[in-house]
């Protein structure tokens, strides 16, 4: 609670700032116009949550959602119906998820090595498959997923908000949630406690892969482009925005709570500083700094309790 | 040290379980690299000439050199993802450093700045790791982060082109006809092995990593020997740095972008396991000189142009083979080759 805490504060202060520096960055109609931004940071963090709880890690998220993405284009080039390539994109994600929970789960391998490998693995894929192409030219109605809105809030949001919910409510209330902290806390005893271990890692990366693909989509009807680029580092910001909003990254500890707002603060500073500043190397700085900060403070703030 | 220890860590011991793993590991990759090479060879002899081979190596000098010192991070049970930022730092600012136009300082001089800059940075991360207790991945990760955008700062879009002769012959001359890089490598390889192998420090490497905390019992100073691997993987990206980025002509901000991914996966497909304690150099060597013969492979394999497109996915696929193989040999021996164990 003490590190949601800090990192509230961080938020608001930063809001604080946005205000004093520009009075129309704060108003209702700009947020929700930027909001639309995070949602591939926002909707893959959900997943990683609860991925870096059970002491795993996914580096492959960025890759999939490539994958995806350019899955959804050549289909629609080839004339399948945008409903049916959009469904066949989140299931390509959903299967790359999969292979990456059966190498885990089933092989068990460490995730960073599995994850590292696919996220070459993915990308090589998409570039593959695409030869490196862009496939762009979406119809309007295709495009409303990404841009479109419902009584003023952006349709991407919307999504987010339900998904953060679900996953908040899964992950804290629900049995499934209590198994990801004990597998996170100690999987052989969550083993010999009859934890579902295999079965829930796998979920995890499953679910993992599937909202990357749906990030895939999303992205691609937002930009109204899919090409095998897209999505190149996410990874390492959904892990900061994890880690940011107070996840132990050796698992057993964190809160949705804690993703949301980590991830909000990552939004904020980075539309901020590129609406203010328009330097993107600022951002990077801020960033990086703020991350370790927040885990040496809470190292000193420890230190002192104990 | 080692009356303390007692014996050699079973990684070093001679045929020890964690002894056998990283050999076996090495035999693996030679073989592969051999029939690689082979098959490839006969497809196209042009693949077999000296010249090709000799390109390969230089292609792979940097990824060997900076992961002799990522393999004695990992083996400390650490890891290490800023070096592609800091490759990049290190680029922009030889360029700064050399180029008449900005600073134009004397080569001795640029050499020396670039070789404590990198230390330098590798001792942050080793305080930040050892001192400030934050998990490595966490603290590089915000180092990758921060030094990226230290280095955008730096180059504010632009490009260094007038990089003086004197640091373009880094990496463009050589002695003996074999370029500096092929020398810088070979020397970094040597003395890594040795270290590694035949120093108490190397004993301590591989002690911290097998277990912390038995080690610190046996007084050594984890911290140290941690901070100690960070300063020399940032001191060899130095390294790296200094042979690779002169051998174009062009300085730019992108620099080492995915770098710390390919110096990880040569390390991880090398058999040094990511926890730390056991795995070597020699396998990480080779790892790295595979992964640069598949990517020359498909050229020669006559593909076409569609065949680079498929590198990367090829790559990937080929280390998922690799550790998956090694994973089944090591179960069916009943030696601990694997990586995570449940009791982690």
């Amino acid at each position: 609670m003490l590190h949601e805490g800090v990192i509230a504060l961080l938020l608001i202060l930063v809001m604080v700032l946005a205000a004093w520096l520009e009075p129309g960055f704060i108003s209702v109609g700009a947020q929700l116009e930027l909001s639309t931004h995070a949602f591939e940071l926002a909707l893959l963090a959900l997943p990683m949550t609860f991925i870096i709880i059970a002491g795993g890690i996914d580096l492959s998220a960025g890759s999939t959602m490539a994958l995806a993405s350019v899955t959804l284009g050549l289909l629609h080039q080839a004339g399948t119906p945008l409903w049916l390539a959009s469904a066949a994109a989140v299931s390509v994600g959903a299967a790359a998820g999969a292979v990456n929970g059966i190498f885990v789960s089933a092989v068990r391998i460490h995730p960073l090595i599995v994850t590292l490998a696919t996220l070459a693995a993915y990308r090589g894929l998409a570039e593959g498959i695409s030869l490196g192409r862009p496939v762009s030219g979406f119809p309007e109605g295709f495009q409303w997923i990404g841009a479109g809105t419902v009584l003023g809030v952006p349709v991407p949001v919307l999504v987010l908000i339900v998904a953060v919910m679900v996953a908040g409510v899964v992950l804290s209330r629900t049995v499934a949630g209590h198994w990801v902290y004990t597998i996170g806390g100690n999987e052989l005893a969550a083993r010999h406690c009859g934890v579902p271990v295999g079965r829930v890692q796998f979920g995890l990366y499953t679910l993992s892969g599937m909202a990357a693909g749906l990030a895939g989509v999303v992205f691609a009807a937002r930009r109204n482009t899919a090409k095998a680029d897209i999505g190149a580092g996410i990874e390492l910001e959904v892990i900061t925005a994890v880690v940011l909003g107070g996840v132990s990254i050796f698992g057993g500890r964190g809160t949705i709570t804690g993703t949301v707002l980590g991830v909000a603060l990552i939004h904020e500073l980075r539309e901020l500083v590129g609406w203010h500043w328009r330097r993107d190397e600022l951002i990077l700085i801020v960033i990086g700094v703020i991350l370790v900060g927040s885990v040496l403070l809470n190292n000193l703030a420890s230190r002192r309790r104990a | 040290m080692k009356r303390v220890l007692g014996q050699r860590p079973a990684a070093v011991r001679d045929g020890g379980a964690g002894a056998r793993a990283p050999a076996r590991r090495s035999l693996m990759l030679a073989g592969i690299l051999i029939l690689v090479i082979g098959v490839v060879s006969a497809v196209n002899p042009a693949f077999a000439s000296l010249r090709n081979l000799g390109d390969l190596l230089v292609q792979s000098a940097p990824v060997i050199i900076v992961g002799c010192g990522m393999t004695l991070v990992v083996l400390t049970g650490e890891i290490d993802i800023s070096v592609g930022s800091l490759l990049g730092l290190l680029a922009a600012l030889m360029g700064v450093f050399a180029s008449p136009q900005h600073w134009g300082l004397p080569t001795a001089v640029v050499i020396g700045l670039t070789l404590a800059v990198g230390t330098g940075a590798g001792l942050l991360n080793g305080l930040l790791v050892t001192v400030g207790r934050v998990p490595s991945i966490i603290a590089t990760l915000a180092m990758l982060t921060i030094l990226r955008g230290v280095t955008e700062f730096i180059m504010g879009g632009r490009w260094i082109t007038d990089l003086p002769p004197g640091i373009r012959a880094l990496g463009t001359g050589g002695a003996l006809g074999v370029p500096w890089c092929l020398w810088v490598a070979a020397a970094v390889v040597g003395v890594s092995v040795v270290i590694a192998r035949r120093t108490p420090l190397g004993l301590r490497l591989y002690a911290v990593g097998g277990n912390a905390e038995a080690a610190g019992l046996a007084r050594i100073s984890t911290a140290r020997v941690r901070i100690f691997a960070f300063m020399l993987l940032g001191l060899l990206t130095a390294v790296a740095a200094l042979v690779a980025v002169p051998q174009q002509s062009v300085v730019e901000s992108g620099i080492g972008v995915g770098f710390e991914l390919v110096v990880v996966t040569a390390v991880v497909v090398g058999g040094t396991a990511i926890r730390g304690g056991t795995g070597g150099i020699a396998g990480t060597v080779l790892a790295a000189l595979l992964l640069g013969s598949i990517r020359t492979a498909l050229v020669f394999l006559n593909f076409g142009e569609t065949a680079t497109y498929w590198e990367r996915g090829i790559q990937g696929g080929f280390i998922l083979a690799a550790v998956l193989v090694d994973h089944l040999v090591a179960a069916r021996q009943g030696s601990g080759g694997r990586f995570i164990g449940a009791a982690a």
